[in-house]
Formats: structure tokens, sequence, C-alpha cells
């Protein structure tokens, strides 16, 4: 992975705003136009140049493909982060529940169990602001989510082998050396139904098993394998009532180690791990801590963390890595923009966002990402300018730490 | 006006959620529905002694009335601010063009004009984001007809003046509360409307500075804090097309705040708060003026205390401005420390590190912890509710690390 060797690199972590031609594309595909498959590849490959190049104009120094491999089908959607992966999976058959409508499961003391998505806690909290369609927290589309009725089998070899065609292609067109694609993991991935494994740890691992062959096909290409799973800390808000921290830990370390088990023997300095809180315009009231979590997150078998730090839940936790000591040679990649308002950052506070991580865990260990994806979560011209602003913010801050040559 | 003097006191912009019945009531008022007035001013009493209380509860230790008493008829709305005072001015005919259409108009090096809302410069760059209704820049349904000034301007609110203090007062007496605010337009903000009547703009600017004067008294003489709302001190920046230089620009506004003193005169600084902000729309706000080059023509405000944005991601950073900038002696600084900006309820840790920067650049009994703009039309109410806690909570924070453990 590249390091801030000279300035301030930035990154983001992951979806962008798909072209309106993809999303038509992509709706046409769904609705079983087969006859437009050829022109639909057409599509994706020219889409993923172009989002490649614009990066660069933008000032972006570690690509991604904005995750146009993804499908989405609308404008609005916070979900191909994950549920691209049931499509590339056989074992798994169509459901007729969406997540938000599975029964809800209580928590006990010393038994953490995941509850429905209608039932988080914030959502509950806030139940009223969560159903109005005018405060903004809408999410897009809520299909029915799949079960799991058969053995786990990785079957997107075709479909990882064209992403990554796409974007090599896209940053060789472009003169990039480095671009970094998005995998789900294990753990952030394996929360839908299942009537096939006993036990849920089970599901887990055979969840692992199966993604770790998409893992492989991005690393064995060259590229970073961002691995996105925000369940690490949004599963916090969906354990209910509200478990202790230390029982809380013991559940995510056994995702952890799932993970880590998918991670063996890969090379971890071409790995980052993308921890978030949700994307959701919500209040977030629930957050666990950062301070609470972070161990495990370290845990991760990963060379780089990418976390949330540039909304206002999670702003302050930059102050944690005055305590915790990042390990030697890993590298952090908080966000300094975010998706969580649509006022566009001033590169002055990106700076200053940059300057206090960069002045705690050293310069050279700091990329400046963005929260989550941007894309499907707020307009995309303002997802636009909020790059472009990442990148002003970063070429101030790499003035001030290494002064006037950057 | 009280200061922070053993804690980090609390307060806000103003605009609070309106309850269902309140908007309802006023939705047929303003359509023209035959209303019980009697009903009507009941409701109204009975929310101002509710939110008064609530804000109590929550930990609020200057609180207002909401603005209740300007009239809101649906839930999301940005307007009532400057709107209330189209009802309460004569000499206006409410038929008008709606003020999006009014012609728009170009400026040039030394002779600044505003041209209209819908050509703002922000909204012309992201075109496309403001018009999309997913985007979350909706600003609620949009008047049909605006005001133009067709005679003389006088101020006619008095009886809605005198009702709106007498409900705050009737609920800040319940609640036990020595001090409260009430906003007001200030005339800079207020006179952005087309003008018929008077020869120059700058009369007109004049004419709405005497007839505003006596609202402004009214609210004074009732021993309460008088918030001065004048956002155009900031917003018109990003009205004027093509963008002017900021010396053009602060010649401009000084001409506003001059006729802001003179509605002023002789009134008691000490109880005067003024409110500037770069217009609380939820768009990305890139054509914002910064606050460094605004901030000696606020001062220049003959007012006790500034309240400005300071807890959005446009503005945050600015603090820094105090490190050069000397606040007059004995005037106050209400930052916002949460914004009506994102869904996402500011983490009290946050809100402290916010307050103690101020504190640490002005003086910890300078500081009156704040929000960035209303809250009410702007965010879900329970939204705007879980804020002010936020408030309350990270200013205790604050609070404790300037007092030591006692507070």
């Amino acid at each position: 992975m590249r390091t801030s060797s000279d300035h301030i690199l930035t990154s983001h972590a992951g979806s962008l705003p798909r072209p309106d031609a993809l999303i038509e594309a992509n709706r046409a595909r769904e609705a079983g136009a087969t006859a437009g498959e050829r022109g639909y590849d057409e599509v994706l490959r020219q889409s993923v140049a172009e989002i490649v190049r614009r990066q660069r104009e933008l000032g972006i120094d570690v690509p991604g493909d904005g995750e146009l491999g993804k499908a989405t089908t609308q404008r609005i959607n916070y979900g191909p982060w994950w549920r691209y992966s049931f499509l590339r999976m056989s074992g798994l058959s169509p459901g007729g529940l969406t997540l938000y409508e599975l029964p809800p499961r209580r928590s006990g003391p010393d038994e953490v169990v995941l509850t429905s998505f209608a039932d988080r806690r914030d959502r509950t909290r806030f139940a009223a602001a969560y159903a109005d369609p005018a405060s903004g927290i809408t999410t897009g589309p809520r299909p029915p989510s799949p079960v799991c009725t058969g053995p786990l089998v990785y079957t997107g070899q075709q479909a990882i082998a064209v992403d990554i065609a796409n974007f090599k292609a896209a940053l060789a067109a472009a003169g990039v050396t480095e671009g970094f694609m998005t995998a789900v993991a294990p753990g952030s991935a394996y929360r839908i139904p299942n009537t096939y494994y006993k036990t849920d740890e089970e599901f887990l691992y055979a969840w692992a098993e199966a993604l770790r062959e998409e893992y492989k096909a991005i690393l064995d290409a060259g590229l970073v394998l961002q691995l996105d799973d925000p369940a690490v800390a949004d599963n916090w808000d969906m354990v209910n009532p509200e478990p202790s921290v230390d029982a809380y830990k013991k559940f995510t370390m056994v995702r952890v180690d799932a993970l880590n088990h998918a991670l063996r023997g890969l090379p971890q300095e071409r790995i980052r791990f993308h921890l978030c809180w949700g994307s959701w315009h919500g209040p977030h009231t629930t957050d666990i801590a950062m301070r609470d979590i972070v161990e495990v997150m370290l845990a991760v078998n990963a060379g780089a963390y990418s976390f949330e730090a540039g909304n206002v839940r999670h702003e302050h936790e930059w102050r944690l890595w005055e305590d915790v000591k990042l390990p030697d040679g890993k590298l952090i990649l908080p966000g300094v923009v975010s998706h969580a308002t649509n006022v566009v950052e001033h590169p002055e506070l990106v700076a200053e966002r940059i300057l206090r991580f960069a002045n705690l865990v050293g310069r050279e260990r700091v990329i400046a990402s963005t929260d989550c994806g941007l894309g499907g979560r707020i307009h995309p011209d303002i997802a636009w300018a909020k790059l472009d602003t990442l990148a002003q913010g970063a070429a101030l801050a790499s003035r001030q730490l290494w002064g006037r040559r950057a | 006006m009280r200061a922070s003097t053993d804690h980090i006191l609390t307060s806000h912009a103003g605009s609070l959620p309106r309850p269902d019945d309140l908007i309802e009531t006023n939705r047929a008022r303003e359509a023209g529905e035959p209303s019980d007035e009697h009903a009507f001013r009941q409701t109204l009493r009975a929310a101002v002694g509710d939110t008064v209380r609530h804000q109590k509860e929550l930990g609020i230790d200057i609180p207002g009335d909401g603005e209740f008493g300007k009239s809101v008829g649906n839930r999301v709305n940005y307007g009532a601010w400057w709107n209330y005072a189209f009802q309460r001015l004569g000499g206006l005919d409410l038929a008008g063009p709606n003020l999006d259409h009014m012609t728009p108009r170009l400026a040039r090096p030394g002779e600044i004009v505003l041209t209209n809302a819908g050509r703002r410069r922000d909204r012309v760059r992201f075109a496309a984001a403001y018009a999309d209704p997913v985007s979350g820049v909706f600003m609620g349904p949009r008047p049909a007809m605006g005001p133009i000034c067709v005679g003389p301007l006088t101020y006619t609110g008095q009886d809605a003046i005198k009702a709106d203090i007498a409900n705050f007062k009737a609920a800040l007496a319940d609640a036990g509360i020595e001090e409260g605010f009430m906003t007001a337009v200030a005339p800079g903000s207020a006179y952005r409307i087309p003008n018929a009547h008077y020869e120059r703009d700058e009369d007109f600017l004049y004419a709405c500075a005497e007839a505003m004067r006596e609202e402004y008294k009214a609210i004074l003489d009732a021993g309460l804090v008088l918030q001065l709302d004048d956002p155009a001190t900031a917003t018109s920046w990003d009205m004027i097309d093509p963008e002017p230089s900021v010396e053009d620009y602060k010649k401009f506004i000084m001409v506003r705040v001059e006729a802001l003193n003179h509605a002023l005169r002789g009134l008691p600084q000490d109880r005067i708060r003024f409110h500037l902000c770069w217009g609380s729309w939820h768009g990305p706000h890139t054509t914002d003026i910064a606050m460094r080059d605004i901030v000696e023509v606020m001062l220049a405000v003959d007012a006790g205390a500034y309240s400005f944005e300071a807890g959005n991601v446009r503005h945050e950073h600015e603090w820094r401005v105090w490190q050069d900038v000397k606040l007059p002696d004995g005037k106050l600084i209400l930052p916002g420390v949460v914004s009506h900006a994102t869904n996402v309820v500011e983490h009290p840790e946050l809100v402290a590190d916010r307050i103690l920067r101020f504190a640490n650049l002005v003086g910890r009994e300078r500081v009156i912890a704040s929000t960035d703009c209303g809250l009410g039309g702007r965010v879900h109410p329970d939204i705007a509710w879980a804020k002010l806690e936020a408030l309350a909570q990270g200013a205790a924070l604050a609070s404790r690390q300037l007092w030591g453990g006692r507070a």
C-alpha cells in the first residue's frame, strides 16, 4: 500500500455516484433484458473508466472503482456494498421478508443475538423520525432478504473478473498505480436468515470461506482489498437491549476471527479494513464509542484501518489515538469528509482534522478518506464536491506537515 | 443578559418544532379558512408554555418562545423567522410575486445589488441538487405569492407582539425562569422584497428600521432579551452575482448595519443579542463568505452578544478567528455548537470540545453555548429536541473542565 511519504494521500470509502446510464442499464438487466447484456458490459466498463479519471482529476491519489460493479437500480441506495454478494453465492434462495420485517430477538446478559433492522435501538428511540419521509433518513429500496438453504459456494468468479478487468484498465488508462476494490466481510454479510447451517458460527465461517475466493482474486490482481465490515460497530445498535461492552466485544471478536480465517496467508500490506456505524442519515445516538471497539478493530489482520471521524457523532474520537498505539507499519484512513450532511466541508476544516491524526500517529501513516461511501447517500454533485474539498484539505495539511515543497 | 459566571450557559438560535395542533391551526388561518380565534389563542398559549417547560427540563438556561407566535403551517419551514414580519407591517401588498421569481439582477464592481433567491450562486452551481426532491435540500412548500411594498411602511403588529410577550412571560414565570429571549427580524434581512413605493433602496431599508424599532422596543420594554435575526449580513454574499470584492461587500453590508443601529438607538445594548447565519437550508454552502471577512461588520452592530454558526462543516474551523479578533469588552458570544445541518446528533464530547475552544480564546464567562440556527422546521422535531439535550450535556462537560468538579 502506498503511504503518505511526501504528502497526505487521499482516498475514500468506496461507493461513488453511479452515472444515470449505468443505473438505467442495471434496471434493464434486473428486469431480464438479456439482449442488453453486451450493452450493459460496455456501459459498466466505460463508467468505471470515467469514474477513475474523474477521481484522478479531483486529486484522489488512491482511487476505487466506485463499487460500480455492485449493481444499483436507484440513485438512493445504501445497500449494494453487501447485497452484491448475494448474487455471487449459491446456497441462497429468494426470501419473502425484508430484514426490517424479521421478528425481533431479545438478547440476554450472557447471550448476544442480533435483532431485526426495524428493532435497532436508535430506530426505536426515534421511530417517528425514521418513519417520516421528509426527515431525510430514507435509505432507498428494501428488497426481501435471501435465505440460506444450502451450502454456500462462491459463484462470482466471472463477476469479480469483470470488475477487476474494468478497474485495471481504468487505472492503466489514467496512469494510476494503486487502486482499491471493496468486498464485504463475513461478519457483515452473514446477517441474513439461515435454515441450512446448524449454528450461527458455522454460517459465519461458511461465508468466510466463500468470500475468501473474492478476496484472493482482488489481491492476486495486484489491487488493494478493502474489507467492508460495518457490523463490527453497527451490530451494537442491533443488540436489544443494550449489552455490556465486554459481551459485545466477545461477540464481535468471533466475527473478527472468522474474517482473519478468511484472510489467512493473504498479503496484509495490501488489505485495508473499513469500519463504520451505518451510513443512514439517522440520529446515531446509540453508536458504540470507538474507544470500546478499537482493539477489536486492530485485531483484524489488515495493514490499514478506515473509519468514520468526520461526522458529529465520531469527530471527537481522534483523541483515542492519544492512548491507543497504532501497531507499527500500519496506517489509518480517517473520514475527514462525510455523507452525513449536505454541507460541503471547508478545506480548512478538512486540514484541521487531518492534522489532528497526523500529529498523533505520524504524517506518513494517515491517508485522508471519507466517512463512508458517498454514492447513493448524497446527491451526486455534492458527493463530487466533497471529494474535491477532501483533496484541497489534504493539500493544505500537506503544506503544513511537509513545508512549502508539497 | 446573564453571563456564564459559574457554568457555561445554554441557549439556542430561536425556532423550535411547533406541536402538530398549532401547525394545523396556523395552516387553516393562513389558508383563510374559518378559525376559532379564542381556541387559537389558547392553543398558542399552551404550546408556548410547553416549549418553555421542555427547554428547562433539557437544561437550556436561556429559553425562547420557540418563535411560536411566528406562524408556521407546515412541519418543514425555513421562512417564519422573517415572513412573520409581513403580517405586522402596513404598506405591503401580500399578493405580489413569489420572491424566487423576482427579476435577477447583476452586480458590478462598486455597485452591489442583490439578485433573487433562485439565482443564489450556490443554488446555480448545484442546481440539480437543489432541484432534486430527495436530496434533502427541500425547504417546504413555497408560497405562491410574496409581499411587495406599495405604501409607507408602518408597524401594525402591536397586538401580535403583545400576545407573544404575554404568552412568553407567563410561560417563563410558570417555569420559574428569569431570563428569556425573543427574536425579531433585522431591517437588512426584512427589506429584501420588491418595493414599488420608496425611491431608493436605502429609504426602504430605513423605513423598515423605523417600523421594526417598535417591535424591538416592545420586547425590551417587557424585560426580555431581544435577539435580532440578520442572516442577510452573511447570506447576501451568496445573493450577489457575480461574486463581489470583499471590500465592496463590507461597504454594502455596513449600510444595513447602520440602519439596524439606527433602529436600536437608545435601546439597552446589554439585553440585545445579534444572530448571524449563512442561511439554514441544507445545501452545500460552498459560496458562504468567510466569517473572518465579516466579523468586524458583525461587531459593529450595537448588541451585547453575538450568535453565529460554528457547528457545521462549513464554519466549524472558524473558531480560530478569535485568535486574532478581539471581542469588545463586556460582550458575549453564542457560537453554534450543535447544528440543524445534519440529522446525526452531536456527541456531547464534541459539543464540549467546541465550547472549550471558544472559552479558551475569549474567556469562559463570555461564551453561551447555542445552536447554529433555529432547529424548528429544519430537522425532525424529535431530532431537534435530542440536539438540545446533547447541547446541555456538552455544556455540562465543558463546565466541569472550566470550573472544576463543582459545576
